[in-house]
């Protein structure tokens, strides 16, 4: 009977194109339009060296220190600046208006800069000239104490400039926050498996649907009827998961870290959360179909949105001033399940978020079991 | 007018859920409302600021002296020492380079010795690399005094440190800069007014065809005493109405959040830009609605089709920020020539036809898009006419 079930259910399910669309194929479409959008936001957090200019004049001709110094920053691979020297003043504007540079230098009295914006390139242009000036104005001081450093190597030890700062790595991962937002997707979508879940009940509940009627006069365990027609939900969806996860392995080269046999129990686990938080829905909200899938949009996307799937900062800030807020939510809880797989090296913060998900999925099915047992109808 | 009333009731009937898209919209909108009025720096250059975490083993002044400096460029923020919680305020920026004074650097420094400060990066980072510059700085200097006056007392280092970095370099700001962050808000709100027309209109002009494709309802519809022609009219009226009354909300809301904005011509070139592209989506409006046959398929359509070209023409993330293949893939939507115009008219300080001309040119390539969206809608319809 178990498999009669299980297989006509499983028809039934998939018959539904609709729901296969935004089951799998909506979050796999989100998937390759993030992709897009966010391919190149790490390129433009990066350092590249930048273009500038130094306006020639005859200033700048004679203070030799300062154009080695320029000269020998704007070369090799570690460079700061591509430097262009601009014939005069209108040159360089014109250059600066046509964003052809972020900004140039005029060397007259005193070494000054023209920009455009007050961002981070144009800062570090204002950074390089305050370290000559600043430099300058140390030497001087120096020399004025004791004449006699001049003698001793001062202009030498200037050119050795020292690093003083070594890197160390917090994990062993790269702190890349784009990767946020697929892993919110990837929980959403675990969600979404809710709409079977909710299918599961409207076709089980006599007084949903007329499927749901002809199914209860059948001379067949309600709750056996519904476990066989739950499990068949539960392949589709682990399926579906399947499919999106690996489209984001491999199609779209999303790092899920290393611990790959971990992200994927995780991802079924996942969905097992999100169709028992579909049928705990539909089986606790009387109503129409419309008003149980308004619910179950309103709280999965309320909790990718906590989470982080169109604006990344927003589980940090939850987290920061609403810790409860993000235990609560189950997105969250998957998405920050698949963050601490990739980011920490150890499992506390993992282990916690899955306990929470257990025991979130289990009320979701107690919760269902409780409302939907026994329920008899003396007449429709 | 039977047929207008009709499709005003259909809207009004189909407008919860257009207004879930309006109402989010608005919140965004008043969000970003609030988060620019601090902003209002325009025409000075300001200094930027990084967030950083400081920690230090000690406590001597010459780690006080460059905590002193590091201010100038870095905003400290308070985190608790912990593996986890720097991990996540690294991976979410909210710092970008965490310090790490150990114990005795002073005392190594001062003797020319080895030591050397821990950071945590963004790797490769400018925001790194702008704080790095800052540290290099201040421990150059302070190394060129240590090496050459002998004996130098730490009190003294720092005070000279200090002295030398009193001064900065001078900074201009060019003119033409200044418009172009007070633009800042409405290029925000009408590049996001796309998703938001696109997702209303879809959803409003769908349903109305919907109904009126429906094979029963059209052969009642043609035994009507109603001429066709009039039915048409009436029919194009509704939508018309429809669109228009949708644009000059989703504008109006602009105004009322920011009644500065309507002085500048800036604002007012982008409110014709968003007209001409009302008219582009309700052409692509009538011609999904006129290919739809199920009301459930609508959304699943406007999603995609809303969505998609948002993502990819830099309604959600800025179009300098997404790479070359994928704008060119987005010129094929009349969505990335609407962004471009607002981009380009963001940055116009003069009006004169010369410097307008890319914008017109963009704003001609979204009506050819209306035309074309009308032109198939037109032959899918003839061509059904002649299959029913």
């Amino acid at each position: 009977m178990f498999s009669h079930i299980f297989i006509t259910r499983l028809k039934c399910l998939l018959r539904d194109r609709q729901l296969v669309f935004w089951t799998l194929l909506f979050p796999i479409l989100l998937g390759v339009f993030f992709n897009m959008a966010f391919s190149n936001l790490n390129k433009e957090e990066t350092f590249q060296a930048f273009p500038i200019a130094v306006v020639q004049s005859d200033a700048y001709q004679k203070d030799t220190a300062f154009r080695t110094v320029l000269e020998s920053v704007s070369k090799g691979s570690g460079r700061i600046f591509d430097l262009t020297v601009a014939e005069n003043r209108q040159a360089a504007d014109k250059l600066l208006a046509e964003n052809k540079i972020k900004g140039y230098i005029t060397v007259g009295d005193e070494i000054g800069m023209t920009v455009k914006n007050s961002g981070l390139y144009e800062n570090i242009l204002k950074a390089f000239l305050d370290s000559y000036r600043h430099t300058a104005s140390s030497v001087s001081t120096i020399i004025k104490t004791d004449p006699a450093a001049v003698g001793r190597g001062l202009l030498n030890d200037l050119g050795a400039q020292k690093d003083f700062t070594r890197e160390v790595p917090i994990s062993s991962a790269k702190p890349d926050n784009i990767l946020n937002y697929f892993y919110a997707l990837l929980a959403m979508t675990c969600m979404y498996g809710g709409f079977w879940g909710l299918k599961e009940i409207t076709d089980i509940q006599a007084n949903l649907s007329p499927r749901a009627a002809r199914v209860n006069v059948a001379p067949v365990h309600k709750l056996k009827a519904f476990l066989s027609g739950f499990c068949a939900a539960l392949l589709i969806q682990s399926a579906e998961i399947l499919v999106l996860l690996a489209f984001l392995m491999f199609g779209l080269h999303i790092d899920f870290g290393t611990k790959t046999v971990y992200v994927v129990l995780t991802a079924l686990a996942g969905g097992l959360a999100g169709l028992s938080l579909g049928a705990f829905i539909s089986a606790l909200i009387r109503g129409g179909e419309g008003i149980k899938v308004a619910v179950l949009l309103a709280v999965s996307m309320t909790g990718s949105f906590l989470s982080g799937m169109m604006y990344g900062d927003i589980k940090y800030i939850i987290q920061q001033h609403v810790p409860i807020l993000s235990y609560l939510n189950p997105v969250n809880l998957l998405t920050d399940a698949f963050y601490s797989l990739y980011y920490y090296d150890t499992f506390g913060r993992y282990a916690l978020n899955m306990g929470l998900l257990g025991v979130s999925t289990f009320i979701f099915c107690a919760g269902t079991y409780f409302i939907i047992r026994r329920q008899k109808y003396a007449s429709l | 007018m039977p047929v207008f009333k009709l499709c005003m009731k259909i809207i009004r009937k189909h407008l919860p859920s257009m207004m879930i898209y309006v109402v989010i919209f608005l919140g965004i909108a008043i969000l970003i409302t609030t988060a620019s009025t601090r902003s209002s720096s325009a025409g000075e250059f300001t200094q930027t600021k990084t967030n950083i975490a400081f920690f230090s083993g000690e406590n001597t002044p010459l780690v006080q002296g460059l905590k002193k400096e590091l201010s100038k460029t870095c905003n400290f923020v308070e985190l608790p020492d912990e593996t986890e919680k720097l991990q996540d305020a690294l991976f979410f920026r909210s710092v970008s380079y965490i310090i790490r004074i150990p114990k005795g650097f002073t005392e190594s420094f001062l003797n020319g010795g080895s030591a050397t400060i821990g950071k945590t990066i963004v790797p490769d980072s400018v925001s790194a690399r702008y704080t790095d510059l800052a540290v290099s700085q201040y421990l150059n200097i302070a190394r060129l005094y240590v090496k050459n006056l002998n004996g130098i007392s730490q009190e003294k280092l720092v005070n000279d440190v200090e002295n030398d970095f009193s001064t900065d370099t001078p900074v201009e700001l060019q003119a033409s800069a200044q418009t172009a962050s007070q633009n800042d808000f409405a290029v925000y709100y009408f590049n996001y007014l796309a998703y938001t027309l696109s997702a209303v209109l879809i959803l409003g002009i769908a349903a109305i065809m919907l109904v009126f494709n429906n094979l029963d309802l059209k052969r009642r519809n043609y035994c009507s005493p109603l001429s066709a022609g009039s039915m048409n009219v009436q029919f194009i009226l509704a939508n018309f109405v429809f669109a228009m009354a949708c644009w000059i909300i989703m504008v109006g809301a602009c105004f009322v959040l920011n009644p500065d904005a309507l002085s500048r011509p800036n604002t007012l070139w982008m409110v014709l830009n968003s007209l001409v592209l009302t008219l582009c989506l309700s052409g692509m409006s009538y011609l999904i609605g006129s290919l739809m046959k199920s009301r459930n398929a609508i959304s699943a359509v406007c999603n995609v089709v809303t969505l998609g070209p948002c993502f990819i023409s830099g309604v959600f993330v800025p179009q300098e920020f997404l790479n070359g293949t994928v704008l060119k893939i987005a010129s094929f939507t009349p969505t990335y020539w609407y962004v471009k115009a607002n981009n380009q008219i963001a940055d116009l300080t003069s009006f004169s036809y010369g410097v307008l001309s890319p914008t017109l040119f963009c704003m001609m390539v979204e009506l050819g898009f209306a035309a074309a969206f009308l032109a198939i809608a037109l032959a899918v319809g003839k061509n059904r006419k002649r299959e029913s």
